[in-house]
C-alpha cells in the first residue's frame, strides 16, 4: 500500500466517524428507530465507562465495548485518537488552517506532556472515592454536549428559518416546495426547533478547546485529554511499532509530528504518544518509515515519559485536590432527593447523590426530550450539578407514555422502567397558586390544567363552587395521583409566573 | 526558536481585556441572534372563509352501524354523496381531532377509519389535493402516529403534515371579538372544501367536545387564554372558518375524565356517525345523545343567543340510517 493511501484512508475514517457520530446524535429523537444505539460512542468510551462503574461500584453493560476498545489499543496504539475520536477530528481541522508547524522543545514538550496524566490520575482516584468527575474533561462528552446542544438546534434553526424565508419570499405558494419542507419538518428538521439554556457556554468550552489547536497542533490532545493519558498509559507496551530503515535527517517528521511524539534525532518515538496518524510514514522522503508488529527489530521503545516517584507523588497530590471541595458529603444527604428547590430531575432518576456520580452529562436525555423540556443546570444546585438534566415546565414537560430519556442514558442514571412503571413515577407533586389562578382568584372559565392531565382518573379535580349566581369550576390537586409531570404547568395560560406550579420535594428517585 | 512563539508569549493587560471583552460579546449576542430570529416571522390578515352554502339533501343525517367506514360512506351517500360538498379540482381540508397521544381505543382522538373514508370519498369527487391536519397538545410526531390517523391518511392519499406556528394568519372579525386579530394557521383558510371532524367526548369545561371545539385545533398561539369566555370565542372561530361539512364521530365515546381519558372502562360504545351542513344543529343534536341539554353546552347556547344556526330538531330536515 502506498503511503500516501494509509494518511487517505485515516482521513475518510476520521471523517465517517465524525459524520456517525453526528447522525446517530442527530437521530437521537423520536421515535428512536434503535438501527443504532443512541449511547454507542458513550458506551465505548473507557474513561467514563470504568470511573463510573468504580465510583458506583457497579458492573455496567457498556464495559464490554471498552474492553475490546482496551485490547485493540494494546495491540495498536492510541489509534482511537488518530482515527476515531470525533473531538480529535475537530481539532485535526483547526489544527490544519494554520501553515506553519509549532514545535517544543524537549524539555517543555515533556511538561506539557505530563499534565493530562495528573489529570486522569486525578479522575481515577476520586472514582475510587466515589466521585464522578471524568465528565468535565472527557473528550466524548464534551463532543456529544457540543453537537447535542450547540450543532444540531443551531443548524435546524438556520436550515428552518432560511426555508421560511425562502416559502415567504415567493409571491403565490409553491405548493411543492412547501410539501418539501413539511417533509423535512417531518423528518430531518424536526416538528419543534429545539432551544437550550446557556448552551453558548458549551460552545465556549467547545471552541476554547478546538481553537487551542491554531497555536500548537492537537494542543488539547497532548497535554489535557485524559482519555488519551488512558490510552497513552496501554499504548506504551502496544505492539505495533514504528520503524526507520534508512533515516536521511530531513528532519520532517521530528517537524511535523502533530503530536510531538518524534524525538529529535528522527528515529526514537514517544509511542504513548503517537497517534497513528500516518504523516511520518507520508511525508518521509527515502520512505523508509514505517510501522510493523515485528518486535525484532525494536529501535524506539527507549524514552520514559512516564510517572516517576516525584510525579506519582505530585498528582497524588493534585488527586486530593478535588476531593476536599467535592468530597462525599455526610451519609444522612443520600436520603435527601433534592439539592435545589426548583430543579425537577427526569423521570425515574437516581438518588441526588448516585445520579451526580452516574450522570456523564453527555446531554443525550436533553437532546432526546419530545417536548425540549429537560435543559441543562447550570450553577444553581453547586458546581457539581452542571451539566446535569432538568425538567424546567415552562419550556416543556414530561410526556406521559414516554420513556426515551432513559433509553439513551449511557451510564443508568435514569432507570429504565417499563412504560406502566413510568406512568406512576413521581417527578414531584403540582400546586396551584390560588393568588393569580384565574378560576380561583378571578372567578373565571379556564381549568386547562384539568384537561390536560394525562392522568386516566384525573390528578387535577374540579370544585364547583357557587359565586355571584355563576358555577366556577376550580382546580384542586389530588396528590396521590399527581406525577408532577408538569403539563399543567407548561399549558397553564397565566403568565410568566405559571399559576401552578411542580415542586420536587415528594419525587420518587431510584 | 521562533520569536512568535505563542507558548512563551506573555499576555498584556490590554490583550487579556479585549479577551474578555469579546468572549462577553459573544455571550450577549447569543441572546440578541435568537429574538431576531424570532421575529423574523411575518404574518398577513384575513376575514376568513366565506360562506359556501354548500347544502346536502337532509340538514342532517344520523347514521348507526357496526363499521365506521362503512357507516361514514352510507351517510354521505344518504346526504347526498360527497360530489354536492367537493368540486373537481378542490383542495379540501379533513380536520380530524388529533390532540392526544392516545390509541383510537382509548376514544380521544377520531376515529381513523372515518377519517379514511372521508378521504376516499373526496378523491372520488376529484378532490386534487386533500389536506389533513391537526395542531396537538401533545408531542405532535407522538399524537399522529399513536392516534393512527397519520398512517391510515397517508396510505389513502392525503397529505398528512404538522402545522408550522409561523404559517399564520392574523383573524380579523368585522364585529367586536375577543378572538381580533387572534393567528389561524394558513392551511386552514386556503382550501376549497372545509370537513369539520371532531370526536365526541367528555370536557369538563363545556360538558362535550364537538365541533366548534373541535375548531380550537386550527389557532395557534396560547390556546389556554381561548379558555376564558369559550361559548363566545369559539362560536367567533366557527363563524370565521365557516366549515362547509361537520361529521361527528360518536362511534366510541369517551363518557368521563375527557378530553384525554385513558381508561377503557370510560369508553362507550354507541356506534353513531353524525353528518350536518349546520355546526350549531349538528352539535346540539350529538349532545342529546348523551342526554345532555344543548343548552347548557358553552358554545351553543352562545350561537343560539346570537342566531347563528338553529336546534330545532322539527323543522330540520333529519334522516336517520342504519348501515
Amino acid at each position: 500500500m502506498s503511503n500516501k493511501k494509509l494518511v487517505l484512508i485515516r482521513r475518510i475514517l476520521q471523517t465517517a466517524f465524525l459524520l456517525l457520530f453526528i447522525y446517530i446524535l442527530w437521530t437521537t429523537t423520536y421515535p428512536l428507530t434503535g438501527k443504532i444505539p443512541s449511547a454507542l460512542f458513550f458506551n465505548a468510551d473507557p474513561l467514563i465507562m470504568i470511573t463510573t462503574a468504580l465510583s458506583e461500584r457497579l458492573l455496567l453493560p457498556g464495559l464490554l465495548g471498552t474492553f475490546l476498545l482496551i485490547l485493540l489499543t494494546f495491540l495498536g496504539g492510541r489509534f482511537f485518537c488518530g482515527w476515531i475520536c470525533p473531538l480529535g477530528t475537530v481539532i485535526d481541522f483547526c489544527g490544519r488552517i494554520k501553515r506553519k508547524k509549532q514545535v517544543l522543545e524537549e524539555t517543555e514538550n515533556k511538561k506539557v506532556r505530563r499534565v493530562k496524566f495528573y489529570i486522569l490520575s486525578g479522575i481515577l482516584i476520586s472514582a475510587l472515592f466515589g466521585i464522578q468527575i471524568a465528565w468535565i474533561v472527557d473528550p466524548t462528552v464534551i463532543m456529544g454536549r457540543f453537537v447535542s446542544l450547540n450543532l444540531i438546534p443551531t443548524t435546524t434553526l438556520i436550515l428552518d428559518k432560511f426555508f421560511i424565508f425562502i416559502l415567504q419570499t415567493i409571491e403565490g405558494r409553491y405548493e411543492p416546495l412547501f410539501d418539501f419542507y413539511r417533509e423535512m419538518k417531518a423528518s430531518l428538521l424536526g416538528v419543534k426547533t429545539t432551544y437550550f439554556s446557556h448552551s453558548g457556554i458549551v460552545f465556549v468550552f467547545f471552541l476554547i478547546i478546538t481553537s487551542a489547536a491554531f497555536f500548537i497542533s492537537r494542543l488539547w490532545c497532548r497535554t489535557l485529554c485524559p482519555l488519551g493519558a488512558f490510552y497513552a498509559v496501554i499504548a506504551k507496551h502496544s505492539r505495533l511499532r514504528r520503524v526507520v530503515d534508512k533515516c536521511v535527517d530531513c528532519g520532517k517528521c521530528h517537524t511535523n509530528c502533530r503530536m510531538g511524539a518524534i524525538k529529535k534525532d528522527n528515529i526514537h518515538y514517544l509511542s504513548d504518544e503517537c497517534i497513528l496518524c500516518m504523516d511520518c510514514i507520508y511525508e518521509c522522503p527515502p520512505k523508509s518509515t514505517r510501522f510493523t508488529f515485528k518486535q525484532g527489530d525494536l529501535q524506539s521503545n527507549t524514552h520514559a515519559s512516564g510517572i516517576s516517584r516525584r510525579n506519582f507523588l505530585i498528582f497524588l497530590s493534585t488527586a486530593t485536590l478535588p476531593l476536599l471541595g467535592m468530597g462525599q458529603k455526610k451519609p444522612s444527604l443520600k436520603d435527601i432527593n433534592i439539592r435545589h428547590p426548583r430543579i425537577i430531575r427526569p423521570p425515574a432518576a437516581l438518588k441526588e447523590e448516585e445520579f451526580l456520580n452516574r450522570c456523564v452529562r453527555c446531554g443525550n436525555c436533553m437532546k432526546v426530550c419530545p417536548t425540549n423540556g429537560l435543559q441543562p443546570v447550570m450553577v444553581e444546585a453547586g458546581s457539581r450539578s452542571i451539566w446535569t438534566p432538568r425538567l424546567v415546565p415552562e419550556i416543556g414537560y414530561c410526556e406521559y407514555n414516554c420513556t426515551q430519556c432513559s433509553q439513551v442514558c449511557p451510564t443508568g442514571a435514569i432507570k429504565q422502567l417499563p412504560l406502566e412503571q413510568k406512568q406512576k413515577v413521581k417527578l414531584g407533586i403540582a400546586k396551584i397558586d390560588r393568588e393569580i389562578c384565574l378560576p380561583w382568584k378571578k372567578n373565571k372559565e379556564c381549568i386547562v390544567c384539568e384537561e390536560h392531565c394525562p392522568i386516566p382518573d384525573k390528578a387535577i379535580k374540579i370544585k364547583e363552587e357557587l359565586i355571584n349566581g355563576k358555577i366556577v369550576l376550580r382546580p384542586e390537586i389530588d396528590e396521590d395521583l399527581c406525577t408532577g409531570c408538569a403539563i399543567c404547568q407548561t399549558k397553564c395560560p397565566v403568565e410568566p409566573r405559571r399559576a401552578v406550579k411542580i415542586s420536587p420535594k415528594k419525587s420518587d428517585r431510584f | 526558536m521562533n520569536k512568535q512563539d505563542w507558548f512563551r508569549k506573555k499576555f498584556s493587560r490590554k490583550q487579556f481585556l479585549q479577551l474578555l471583552g469579546a468572549g462577553a460579546g459573544f455571550l450577549a449576542s447569543e441572546n440578541i441572534l435568537l429574538k431576531a430570529a424570532l421575529a423574523f416571522s411575518k404574518s398577513d390578515t384575513s376575514p376568513g372563509r366565506k360562506k359556501g352554502g354548500l347544502t346536502g339533501n337532509y340538514d342532517l343525517v344520523s347514521a348507526t352501524g357496526e363499521n365506521p367506514y362503512q357507516m361514514t360512506v352510507k351517510a354521505i351517500k344518504a346526504m347526498g354523496g360527497m360530489k354536492k360538498f367537493v368540486n373537481p379540482g378542490s383542495v379540501v381540508l379533513i380536520k380530524p381531532n388529533i390532540a392526544w397521544d392516545r390509541t383510537p381505543e382509548q376514544a380521544a382522538n377520531t376515529n381513523p377509519e372515518v377519517v379514511a373514508a372521508l378521504i376516499d370519498l373526496c378523491l372520488q369527487s376529484g378532490a386534487k389535493r386533500v389536506n389533513v391536519f391537526d395542531s396537538p397538545c401533545n408531542n405532535a410526531q407522538r399524537t399522529y402516529q399513536n392516534s393512527g390517523i397519520e398512517k391510515i391518511a397517508k396510505e389513502h392519499g392525503a397529505n398528512v403534515f404538522f402545522a408550522n406556528t409561523w404559517n399564520v394568519v392574523r383573524a380579523k372579525f368585522p364585529y367586536e371579538s375577543p378572538m381580533q386579530d387572534w393567528p389561524v394557521f394558513r392551511e386552514a383558510l386556503e382550501c376549497d372544501t372545509f370537513i369539520n371532524v371532531p370526536v365526541m367526548k367528555h370536557h369538563r369545561l363545556t360538558k362535550l367536545t364537538l365541533s366548534m371545539k373541535n375548531l380550537m385545533g386550527v389557532c395557534s398561539g396560547n390556546r389556554g387564554n381561548i379558555h376564558t369566555d369559550i361559548g363566545r370565542k369559539l362560536v367567533d372561530i366557527t363563524t370565521f372558518i365557516n366549515p362547509d361539512l361537520t361529521v361527528i364521530d360518536a362511534y366510541r365515546v369517551l363518557v368521563r375524565n375527557g378530553p384525554v381519558g385513558g381508561n377503557l372502562d370510560d369508553v362507550v360504545y354507541m356506534k353513531q356517525l353524525l353528518i350536518g351542513t349546520d355546526p350549531t344543529l349538528t352539535d346540539a343534536y350529538a349532545s342529546t345523545l348523551l342526554d345532555i341539554d344543548p343548552l347548557t353546552v358553552p358554545y351553543i347556547q352562545n350561537a343560539i343567543d346570537r342566531g347563528i344556526g338553529s336546534i330545532d330538531f322539527k323543522k330540520a330536515n333529519i334522516l336517520k340510517i342504519t348501515a
